[in-house]
């Protein structure tokens, strides 16, 4: 970057690469300096890939990309990750990590159908299922932090006892998702306003993930708990001396982590209809999840993240698995596609994160 | 090992006022098998500065570690303002009007300056949850204005401050956080001439006002002398000496260092005689 954009200053413009009108240097170097400042933002980098391979989809698969059938159909590609890497952003900021979230999706839908099934009401069934998937967490964040095993451990215990759990109380079985059924008789074909709520409508994911993200957005740059979050992955001791209670963070960021994977396993069964023990399945979201918030710009080491970036790292993830389907391309290249392109993009964040510490731009 | 002090050998005895407004008494800390304070009994006046001085290890961050909360003490009792003190949490003893300046400054890298000088006592917008930032920007622009610390811009990360401008971010906080009481844990440390001149410059502000109580740690017995009131120096986990600065010099001071380390050297040597002689004893039973 050269330096005619660092500033407003008058010796920019007589160099500066577009000729600006005479008398208003600032208005020019302002959008110059505004667009670096984007660029080495922690998610710009991965917004400009993601925007570069929308054009590219676009351009190469023109109305087979952009008609809305296509676009409704991009939302379960991308709006259960955004959700369930939310959740991860904030574990990992606080330095841990869940690999749980697989088993808790896996889990919450049956212990949701158990309980619609003994004639608890739907809404009430979803509750207990999300708030025993809370349970979950706080079962993890206390072995974490006051049994005190690393958080990655204890999270692979949980996933498989999760898992194993599922799969016995299962039988191993799929079944169908209650409340998913067409409303009323075979000639209404609407769904219930409970389905539709909870994942079946075409919009239900996308809001239930434009909710969540944007709260806890919020919630992370917006409040003492974001600011606590950031001081215990960044620095532990420190945040513990000036009075943060660790523990309690953590804790409650691994309540949140799991509750988010409770809410997208109930989505997604409503959504599906249909309830099934895949734990390879759901190994592959885990670790989706996680690449979404890394590729979003959020470090594993903790310190540093955004939930804007998780959105985004989503997106990415999204349009990429749509498009590379819709260009027709092998299942089996799809995979390593995949992983090309998310090494592609990390390797983008991590050279734009070390000219963002360079240059002095927050 | 050979050559333990016995409390009280030769101090002067910590007198207790009624314009105590810490006291602390007896108090005995160990970490496993390594004993940091012994017997510590120490006291500080309301508007005073206290000096505490001892050589490394001796226990002078344990003892401020205890005073603010982060830890507990195995042994002895606390007041204050005559209350017995006891703090579950750093925040509780925030709550209750002490505050600390550590010596690692207890900052956060990633957080930028003013998120660090609020971490824990954040400005919200009433009672919504939401952190007043602009607030805390203008709060902590005064605070550093006041000091003299002048940094172009409050919303970068400390990481990448110059050390100096860190300790006084560390400094600001603590003084600015409305305690009775400061506890400052080598406020001096990571500072030039120039930065430390402003922060001892600023303590003798705070001395004169009046109302801020200080416990200090320091190194330079020229600083101690000029900023503090009384001195206490902490030897092998007890209290030494206990002299105002104006009964003592920086000549004595340097003596009982000098001193403590002669002795230690001579049971160094004493150890390494008694050793040698059971190696010579194993040798000839060979």
């Amino acid at each position: 970057m050269s330096s005619t954009i660092d500033s407003g200053t008058p010796a920019a413009s007589p160099t500066g690469g577009p000729a600006p009108k005479r008398g208003a240097p600032r208005s020019a170097a302002l959008p110059l300096n505004l667009l670096k400042r984007f660029l080495i933002a922690r998610e710009g980098s991965i917004v400009v890939v993601t925007v570069l391979l929308t054009v590219y989809f676009i351009h190469t698969l023109s109305s087979a990309f952009t008609s809305s059938a296509n676009i409704q159909a991009l939302f379960p590609y991308f709006a259960p990750y955004a959700i369930l890497a939310v959740g991860e952003v904030f574990l990992m900021i606080n330095g841990e990590i869940d690999l749980s979230i697989g088993g808790v999706y896996l889990f919450a839908p049956y212990l949701y159908y158990e309980l619609a099934n003994g004639h608890v009401p739907l809404l009430i069934a979803v509750l207990i299922s999300i708030a025993a998937c809370t349970l979950v967490g706080v079962v993890n964040g206390l072995i974490t932090m006051v049994v005190g095993i690393s958080s990655f451990i204890t999270t692979l215990g949980t996933l498989f006892t999760l898992e194993g759990f599922t799969l016995i109380i299962s039988h191993a079985q799929q079944v169908t998702a209650p409340g998913s059924q067409l409303a009323g008789s075979a000639t209404s074909n609407s769904l219930s306003s409970f389905a539709s709520i909870f994942g079946a409508g075409t919009y239900s994911e996308l809001i239930w993930a434009v909710i969540i993200v944007a709260i806890m957005h919020v919630v992370l740059v917006r409040t003492r708990w974001g600011v606590h979050t950031i001081a215990v992955g960044s620095n532990r001791i420190a945040a513990a001396e000036a009075g943060v209670r660790v523990r309690l963070v953590v804790i409650r960021n691994f309540m949140v982590c799991s509750t988010f994977a409770g809410i997208v396993g109930i989505l997604e069964s409503i959504r599906t209809s249909s309830i099934t023990p895949d734990p390879s399945g759901a190994g592959v979201l885990t670790l989706s999840a996680i690449a979404c918030a890394v590729i979003g710009g959020t470090l594993l080491i903790g310190g540093a993240g955004t939930v804007a970036g998780a959105l985004v790292g989503a997106l990415f993830l999204g349009v990429l698995q749509d498009g590379l389907a819709i260009k027709g391309v092998n299942a089996n290249y799809l995979d390593f596609y995949l992983g090309l392109a998310i090494l592609l993009a990390m390797a983008i964040n991590t050279y734009v994160g070390r000219v963002r510490r360079r240059s002095g731009i927050g | 090992m050979a050559d333990q002090i016995v409390p009280g050998e030769h101090i002067v005895a910590p007198v207790s006022a009624a314009d105590d407004v810490l006291r602390v008494e007896h108090i005995s800390k160990s970490f496993g098998p390594v004993t940091a304070l012994r017997d510590v009994s120490l006291h500080l006046k309301k508007g005073e500065v206290l000096g505490l001085l001892g050589d490394n290890g001796a226990g002078k961050s344990t003892l401020i570690k205890i005073l603010c909360g982060f830890q507990k003490q195995d042994g002895g009792k606390m007041w204050l303002k005559g209350e017995p003190y006891e703090p579950r949490s750093v925040e509780n003893a925030r709550e209750l009007g002490i505050d600390v300046v550590y010596q690692d400054l207890a900052l956060i890298d990633e957080l930028s300056v003013y998120e660090n000088m609020f971490l824990c006592r954040e400005e919200r917008h009433g009672r919504l949850p939401f952190l007043d930032k602009l607030k805390m920007k203008r709060e902590a622009r005064t605070a550093l204005d006041d000091i003299g610390i002048n940094l172009p811009r409050l919303d970068v990360p400390v990481a990448r401050l110059s050390g100096g401008q860190r300790q006084s971010i560390a400094v600001a906080r603590g003084v600015y956080s409305q305690a009775d009481i400061l506890l400052l844990d080598e406020p001096l440390a990571a500072m030039g001439a120039k930065e430390g001149a402003m922060i001892l410059e600023l303590i003798a502000r705070l001395k004169e006002e009046g109302k801020l109580s200080i416990i200090m740690i320091l190194h330079n017995y020229v600083h101690v002398l000029e900023s503090c009131d009384r001195v206490n120096m902490i030897t092998d986990g007890i209290i030494a000496l206990d002299k105002p600065t104006k009964d003592t010099s920086v000549e004595e001071l340097t003596e009982i260092v000098v001193d403590e380390y002669r002795r230690a050297r001579s049971a160094a040597k004493a150890e390494e005689a008694a050793q040698a002689a059971v190696a010579l004893a194993d040798r000839d039973d060979q």
